[in-house]
This record gives structure tokens, C-alpha cells and sequence, in this order.
């Protein structure tokens, strides 16, 4: 079978994938020793700081998620018509058809794949609903971390409440985050093995396959 | 001991009993026993056989007499001076001349092996120890005569403990702590410039009521009062952490009450409860009131503490040197500069491709798509 190669995503895309997929990783494992500081010491303070050293690595995946997440948005705006956001909602008649039939397909109830250059609906849904949280994280993040801050303190009781509601609100998001990461792994590799397009390679080379059926 | 007795015994005292029983609890506090010690303390305080105190001043400046004894809180000061029986002290006795001597003699002998021997101030060795002379006798004399024949020794202040002052460089007269001198008695050292009263009243009621020292550490101090760093008690240590820090005096940082590492504190190399117990019975201490510490519980603390207004060298903040909120915010920017720039990059490539795309589909109209 002959196989046509089409570039689906743009090099910033592929960063922002790849800072923004090591940035959530980090922040879930330093922020479940935040959560949870499972190592002790009699050592004194002047001389080791786990937590203190925990939440730095914290604060500075924190900005590489936040950056991350600003380069996405302004992909969602002015990137290639796979990484712009009207691509993949459910706003068009098309996309709505190609959300049903993903799911479809999905379900092992059609063998029929709506195949797509970028992503299908119902990812792209979810893609939407974790860019949603991700602000939220940024900004209930943000507001912990500088609490004296005007700016952060004024947006964070207005959206957020106070801020043990923030911080709680922090701990569940990370939760979806994890569910995110372990669904995203395995329908990419299951789509990898049933669709034949080079998914996973895709978001290193930024290149997928179609079957030619000329 | 009965109770109408131990009332009886109490209010004989120069104190009233309410300031005596709150100071026995204050030293029942700082040596970290239950409230249910407070009357053991209080009885063995209280005690007839409670043993006679000589107290030695040598090279000093009465500093460590005078905190005691003029504290903002004088109560804790007559406190002790009603807890410890002072036979031999040439500040506030009434004795003078051959008259004091006698009595110095009188009580050594009479109490050998049983009398506190408390010493103030460093002890001049060179020049067979000529620079410090009391009744004609050196003090290295008057310690090698006094110290064998006490229960135990208390060195009270850094000059007594370690040298202090006058053992800095180049310590022209010789001068050497207690520890360095007396051998087979024990000793204990209550360092300072000059040190907190609390923890003079802790070590004799803690020997007064359980018939032995306090424990100590390897320089002789007891672990109730110098167990831990200033650093890791300290109420501006939070600031340390996450990078605020008091660059200049005066300053806006200062005005804060942020950390004053960068200024000179030498709490993360000073072993005291300073930020615990505090002074003069109001609450405060120098780092309390914007001056970093300068170290003076530690052992030639003129030698290594100095320049008191320069940071200590090999301490490690965390966050990359800089405490982990600041370090992380200028981290955090470099990496927001980075993605803008990468967006930037995008943006141009995109705006000169389309550039070059119109100019191609101006010039030769086929080619378009």
C-alpha cells in the first residue's frame, strides 16, 4: 500500500507539545510531594530543604506550563489550519458529524475512520476542556504564589474565592490532569496500531500518513 | 516539704511568690519541662541546703552581671540572686579588701567540693597572667585555687566560655576560656554577649533540682539553651526561603522586615534560642529589631563573625541562590521571553512566506494554486 505525506504540525506546535507535555509531568510529581511530603529529615533547616526545593522545581515548570499554554494560544489563533481551534470544535456541520463517527469508531461499533489531517472533534474537545483547566491552574497557581500580589489577589477571590478554595480547586485539576495524560497515551497508541497514520511519530516529525488510494 | 512551709519559705523572699513561681516556670519552659516539674523547681530553689555561689570576675566588662541585674525585667534578675546563695560577687557585695578575700576563703573551704563557682570573663595566661590581677593574685591563680575545690563550674559569657574579646587576634595578653584551664570539674558554658539570663536561671535550677548539669553539646553548652541554629527558629526565615532579602540598611526591603542575611546575619552559623526565649522580658532581639546577628554565643566569634556587616560565606539559599519565589519569577520570565520569541519567529516566517507567496503570484499569475 502507497502512503501520501502531508505536514500536519508546525515546529512551535511540536514544542508546545513536548514543554508542555515534560511541564506536567514535573508539576504532578512535585506537586504530589507538596500534597503529600513523604520524606522526612532530622536534618535542620540551614542545611536541606526538600519542600523548598520541591516547590522552586514546582515554580519553574509552573512558567514553562504557562508559556506553554500562551504558545498554544496563539496557535489556536494564527497557526496552520490543523492547529487553529475552529479545526476541530464542534462548530462546523462537518465536525459534528466527524465527533459521531470518531466515537463510532472508537466504540468498535464502525470500522469506518473519519480520517482528518489534524485532530479529530472529539479530541479536540478535550484538547479545549485541558486548555481550559490549564488556566485555571495558572491562575489559581499564580495566586498562590504571590499572594501579596494586587493583580493575582483581585482575580483569584473573584474567579477563584479564597484561597484554601484555590488551592483545593489546584489539588482536583491535577487529578484530570493525570486522567488526561494516561487516556491521551492510550488512545495514541491504540490509533497508532487501527489507523495506520504515523500518530505518535507525527508530534516528533510533524508529519502524518494517509493511505493513497489512487 | 509541706505546703504551709514551702509558703513560708517563699514569701520570706525578696521577690513576691507570684514573680517567683512565674519565674521558676519561665526556666521549667526554656529547659523544656512539664508544668509538673514547676514545683520540684521551685522546692529545690527554695531548699536550705541549696549550695553557696563564688563568683570570679576576671577580663570582662560586667556586661554578663549587669543584663542580669538590670534587666528591663529586674525580677528575673532578684530572682536569682534569691535562688543561688552569693557568698563571693565583687560587684554587689557589701564586703571589700582582705575583708572579701576572707570571705572567699572561708567559703571554699568551708564548702569544698559542694559550692557553684561561676566565672565571668576570659583568664590573660602570658607573662605568667599579669594582666589580670585581683588581691594580688592572678586570675589564673584564683581560678586554679577556686575551680578544684567547686561542685561544678558555670562559665557565664563568651568571655569566660570560649575567650571572648580579648582572645581575639592577636590576643596580646593570652587570653583563654575556663575550659581551657580547669580540668576534673565539671563545666558548663552559658556563651553570649551577654547571654540571656533565662538560660544562667535554667542551668542552676536544672542543677539545683536534679543534682547535675544540664546536657550539652560539644562546646560545653547545654542543648536546652544553644540546641539550634538562629536560622532554623527565626521569624524572618521564611523571607530566606523565598528569596526577600534586606540589601542595604534603610532600605524598602528593611523597612519590610525582610530577611538580613545579605546585611550580615550570622544566624545560620549561630547556635542560641535567641528568637525563642528573647530579652529583657519585652519580646525582643536583634534580629527582631532589623540587626542581623553577630554571632556571639559561637567561639571566636570576633575572629570569624567579622565583618559583622558582611554576608556569611558557604550558606546555601535555596532556588538557585536567589530563594525559590525570586528564582523562580526570573527563571519564569526567561522562559516567557523564550516562547514570545519562538511566537515572534513564527510569526515572521509565516508573514515572509505569504510576502514571498504575493510576490510570486504578482509576478507570474500560472503559478497560483
Amino acid at each position: 500500500m502507497r502512503y501520501q505525506q502531508n505536514l500536519a504540525w508546525s515546529v512551535l506546535l511540536r514544542l508546545f507539545h513536548w514543554s508542555f507535555a515534560l511541564s506536567v509531568v514535573v508539576l504532578v510529581t512535585t506537586g504530589f510531594y507538596i500534597h503529600f511530603p513523604w520524606t522526612n529529615t532530622m536534618l535542620e533547616g540551614g542545611r536541606s530543604f526538600p519542600v523548598a526545593t520541591m516547590f522552586y522545581i514546582h515554580f519553574i515548570a509552573a512558567f514553562v506550563f504557562t508559556a506553554a499554554l500562551l504558545a498554544r494560544l496563539y496557535l489556536l489563533l494564527f497557526g496552520n489550519r490543523q492547529e487553529r481551534f475552529w479545526d476541530f470544535l464542534p462548530i462546523t456541520p462537518k465536525n459534528i458529524v466527524n465527533l459521531f463517527k470518531t466515537i463510532a469508531n472508537y466504540l468498535y461499533i464502525s470500522d469506518k475512520y473519519d480520517r482528518r489531517l489534524g485532530h479529530n472533534t472529539l479530541a479536540g474537545i478535550f484538547y479545549l476542556v485541558t486548555f481550559i483547566l490549564g488556566l485555571v491552574q495558572v491562575l489559581s497557581g499564580f495566586y498562590m504564589l504571590y499572594p501579596e500580589n494586587v493583580v493575582w489577589q483581585t482575580w483569584g477571590l473573584r474567579l477563584l474565592g479564597p484561597m484554601q478554595q484555590a488551592r483545593y480547586l489546584h489539588y482536583l485539576i491535577m487529578w484530570y490532569f493525570i486522567f488526561f495524560a494516561f487516556v491521551h497515551l492510550y488512545i495514541v497508541v491504540w490509533s497508532d496500531i487501527w489507523h495506520k497514520e504515523g500518530l505518535i511519530s507525527s508530534i516528533v516529525n510533524g508529519r502524518k500518513y494517509t493511505p493513497d488510494k489512487s | 516539704m509541706s505546703r504551709h512551709d514551702f509558703g513560708n519559705e517563699v514569701n520570706n523572699m525578696r521577690v513576691d511568690r507570684r514573680t517567683f513561681i512565674k519565674g521558676c516556670t519561665m526556666a521549667a519552659a526554656a529547659l523544656g519541662l512539664s508544668e509538673t516539674m514547676v514545683p520540684k523547681l521551685v522546692a529545690a530553689a527554695t531548699s536550705a541546703q541549696r549550695p553557696p555561689v563564688v563568683w570570679l570576675h576576671f577580663q570582662e566588662c560586667t556586661g554578663c552581671t549587669e543584663s542580669l541585674l538590670r534587666a528591663s525585667h529586674p525580677d528575673i534578675g532578684r530572682l536569682i540572686l534569691d535562688i543561688i546563695s552569693l557568698d563571693y560577687h565583687e560587684t554587689v557585695m557589701a564586703a571589700a579588701g582582705h575583708q572579701a578575700e576572707q570571705v572567699l576563703q572561708e567559703t571554699i573551704n568551708k564548702y569544698n567540693g559542694k559550692f557553684i563557682c561561676v566565672v565571668e570573663g576570659g583568664i590573660p595566661t602570658k607573662d605568667g597572667g599579669i594582666y589580670c590581677k585581683i588581691g594580688g593574685r592572678t586570675a589564673v591563680d584564683i581560678l586554679a585555687d577556686v575551680a578544684p575545690k567547686a561542685a561544678a563550674v558555670i562559665a557565664i559569657g563568651t568571655c569566660a566560655s570560649f575567650g571572648g574579646i580579648q582572645a581575639a587576634k592577636p590576643n596580646p595578653t593570652g587570653a583563654v576560656g575556663v575550659r581551657d584551664l580547669v580540668k576534673g570539674t565539671p563545666i558548663i558554658n552559658i556563651p553570649g554577649c551577654p547571654p540571656n539570663p533565662i538560660s544562667f536561671l535554667g542551668t542552676v535550677l536544672h542543677y539545683l533540682t536534679f543534682k547535675r548539669l544540664p546536657r550539652t553539646d560539644q562546646l560545653g553548652r547545654p542543648l536546652f539553651a544553644y540546641g539550634r541554629e538562629i536560622h532554623d527558629q527565626c521569624e524572618r526565615r521564611a523571607h530566606f526561603d523565598e528569596g526577600r532579602f534586606v540589601e542595604q540598611f534603610g532600605d524598602e526591603a528593611h523597612r519590610q522586615g525582610f530577611c538580613l542575611y545579605k546585611v550580615g546575619c550570622k544566624g545560620p552559623g549561630t547556635f542560641s534560642n535567641c528568637p525563642a526565649v528573647r530579652f529583657n522580658g519585652v519580646g525582643a532581639w536583634p534580629v527582631g529589631v532589623g540587626h542581623g546577628c553577630v554571632g556571639c554565643t559561637e567561639p571566636e566569634f570576633w575572629d570569624t563573625m567579622t565583618p559583622f556587616y558582611e554576608r556569611l560565606p558557604g550558606v546555601t539559599i535555596p532556588g538557585g541562590g536567589e530563594g525559590i519565589v525570586t528564582g523562580a519569577t526570573s527563571v519564569g520570565m526567561k522562559i516567557l521571553g523564550v516562547t514570545a520569541a519562538a511566537v515572534g519567529i513564527h510569526a515572521a516566517v509565516g508573514i515572509g512566506k505569504r510576502v514571498v507567496k504575493c510576490k510570486k503570484c504578482n509576478k507570474t499569475p500560472d503559478e497560483q494554486e
